[in-house]
């Protein structure tokens, strides 16, 4: 498999602080890869850096092979990055239909007229069927015209989810999407991920290592902003450098 | 007693037509913008210019003004405001500040210090309760109403309406989804500036153009958005209306503390505002 998405000598600073040091990270074109580490090891600041919501200090990377480094978030995700964030992401001055509609806003359906000023206009078949695809790919199907304020949080996660899904990415960041749920609701969110794991290539931050081990085909583990170890699941956890790292600092929440 | 609530509302839908753009900037953008002063009083002289040039014909004038500080709203956006993104506020505040001392002088420079009345376009006047009531007053509170109605249909029912409530929640979210925020900030950075504009020709029949007009309503309008709740819109409309109330009913009482009792309630606002937990 060719490499999706590569970084090299990805640096981030912050003032005094190196937050992401010198990381050479890269993702297979289909695989789904974990990265896990201690609080503060960088991993948020590494998807920052990869969705270009930060510009890094040094370093490059690269998407199908050109490079990426300078280009803003959306452009990025008109080439087909998209991410969710570790505290839950969605409008809940919206309704959920049209938290769906904002996900497809910037596809162009066949036949639909270029400026599109009115909300009424969104009616196009194409974009009410990319709308009703992605609610019902979560099971939101029945809560399309509920505000977002009425979802409950696992609810409101499962939506974040569909939406960044909506935008049909090649390259899926999601980042702690378990973090915060009840073990219901984090079942539902596992069993999506491992459907929507067939279709796009997919990096999972998390620091429920458990619940992703059998998800994931390869995990990447950093430590104070660098990268220290990948491979298999089994080879990663049974490596002295991540026992030490965790068990220097805290016990993995598995 | 009628006369001080029109007056009162007067006030307070001029401190709404201003004050839209800046909620909305401080919203979306989290930039304070001390240039929408300048906006406001570059439009009204400008409005003043195309005045005598168009024959005294108001709706012309309005329009032309209109049209003319579009470009000058989009160069500010485009050259400070977009510079601005994600930076600290005092840089901000430095910057726009720059910009409103900036253009104050370039209006001193070329249309004088000495203000310049402006004749009230329709002068009919309403008998009511004894009193003559000035029918434009009573345009210029039901416009802010009308605006007022026409912005929520704007923000409910237009996609670019939708992108910037959204916006107003979380921006970032927004980037996420594919959508140039940037674009659609532009948009209603010269969407605010032509508001003020029309807030400031409204107003210049009932006062006089000054250079120094805008300083005078930013302060208030600084008011407005705080106690509105800073990029709420409902918000920002009730707080316009009572302020310019509390301006009126202290100003009949004690013209002088008019202006003060606004900042000693936007004071107790801030002092009684039930905090978010964080």
């Amino acid at each position: 498999m060719a490499d999706l998405i590569t970084t090299s000598a990805l640096t981030k600073r912050f003032h005094g602080l190196t937050a992401v040091q010198a990381v050479d990270f890269h993702v297979r074109e289909g695989e789904t890869t974990g990265v896990i580490g201690p609080n503060g090891s960088g991993k948020t600041t590494l998807f920052h850096l990869l969705s270009g919501f930060f510009p890094p200090t040094a370093g490059e990377i690269r998407f199908c092979g050109e490079p990426i480094t300078a280009l803003p978030p959306h452009r990025r995700v008109a080439l087909g990055i998209a991410r969710t964030f570790q505290l839950v992401s969605v409008f809940s001055s919206l309704t959920v239909w049209e938290n769906a509609v904002l996900a497809v806003l910037r596809i162009q359906p066949e036949g639909a007229a270029p400026a599109r000023f009115f909300l009424r206009s969104c009616r196009h078949p194409a974009v009410l069927e990319r709308c009703a695809e992605a609610l019902e790919r979560v099971g939101l199907t029945a809560q399309a015209s509920l505000p977002v304020a009425e979802l409950s949080y696992g609810d409101k996660r499962m939506l974040e989810i569909g939406i960044t899904l909506a935008l049909r990415p090649r390259l899926l960041l999601l980042d702690e999407p378990l973090a915060g749920l009840s073990d219901h609701e984090i079942a539902r969110v596992v069993k999506l991920i491992g459907e929507i794991r067939r279709q796009f290539t997919v990096v999972i931050i998390e620091h429920k290592i458990s619940k992703i081990l059998e998800l994931v085909e390869r995990l990447s583990v950093m430590n104070e902003g660098r990268l220290i170890c990948e491979g298999s699941p089994a080879e990663v956890l049974s490596d002295p450098r991540v026992r030490e790292c965790y068990w220097g600092k805290e016990a993995p929440a598995c | 007693m009628i006369q001080t609530v029109v007056y009162g509302l007067t006030i307070g839908a001029i401190l709404y037509f201003f004050s839209v753009g800046l909620a909305l900037t401080f919203g979306t953008m989290h930039i304070i913008n001390f240039a929408h002063g300048m906006v406001y009083t570059l439009g009204v002289y400008l409005f003043i210019t195309f005045l005598q040039a168009l024959g005294e014909s108001f709706l012309l004038a309005l329009v032309a003004s209109l049209l003319a500080m579009l470009p000058v709203a989009w160069v500010i956006e485009r050259f400070v405001i977009r510079r601005l993104y994600g930076e600290s506020l005092d840089y901000a505040i430095i910057a726009t500040y720059g910009v409103l001392l900036i253009g104050t002088d370039a209006i001193k420079m070329i249309w004088g210090t000495t203000p310049h009345p402006v004749n009230d376009p329709i002068g009919i006047a309403l008998p009511l309760a004894g009193m003559d009531l000035p029918l434009y007053r009573v345009g210029i509170v039901l416009s802010a109403f009308a605006l007022y109605g026409a912005l929520r249909a704007f923000f409910k029912r237009s996609l670019v309406g939708k992108v910037v409530v959204a916006a107003l929640e979380d921006a970032e979210g927004v980037r996420c989804l594919g959508i140039d925020v940037n674009r659609h900030f532009s948009i209603i950075f010269v969407l605010g500036s032509a508001l003020a504009v029309l807030g400031g020709v409204l107003y210049a029949p009932i006062s006089t153009a000054d250079p120094y007009m805008g300083f005078h309503i930013l302060l208030l309008a600084f008011a407005v958005v705080i106690v509105g709740g800073m990029g709420n819109l409902n918000g920002t409309f009730l707080a316009a209306l009572a302020l310019g109330m509390v301006m009126a009913v202290t100003g009949r009482f004690w013209s002088q503390a008019a202006n003060a009792m606004v900042f000693v309630v936007m004071a107790l606002v801030i002092l009684l505002r039930p905090r978010e937990a964080h």
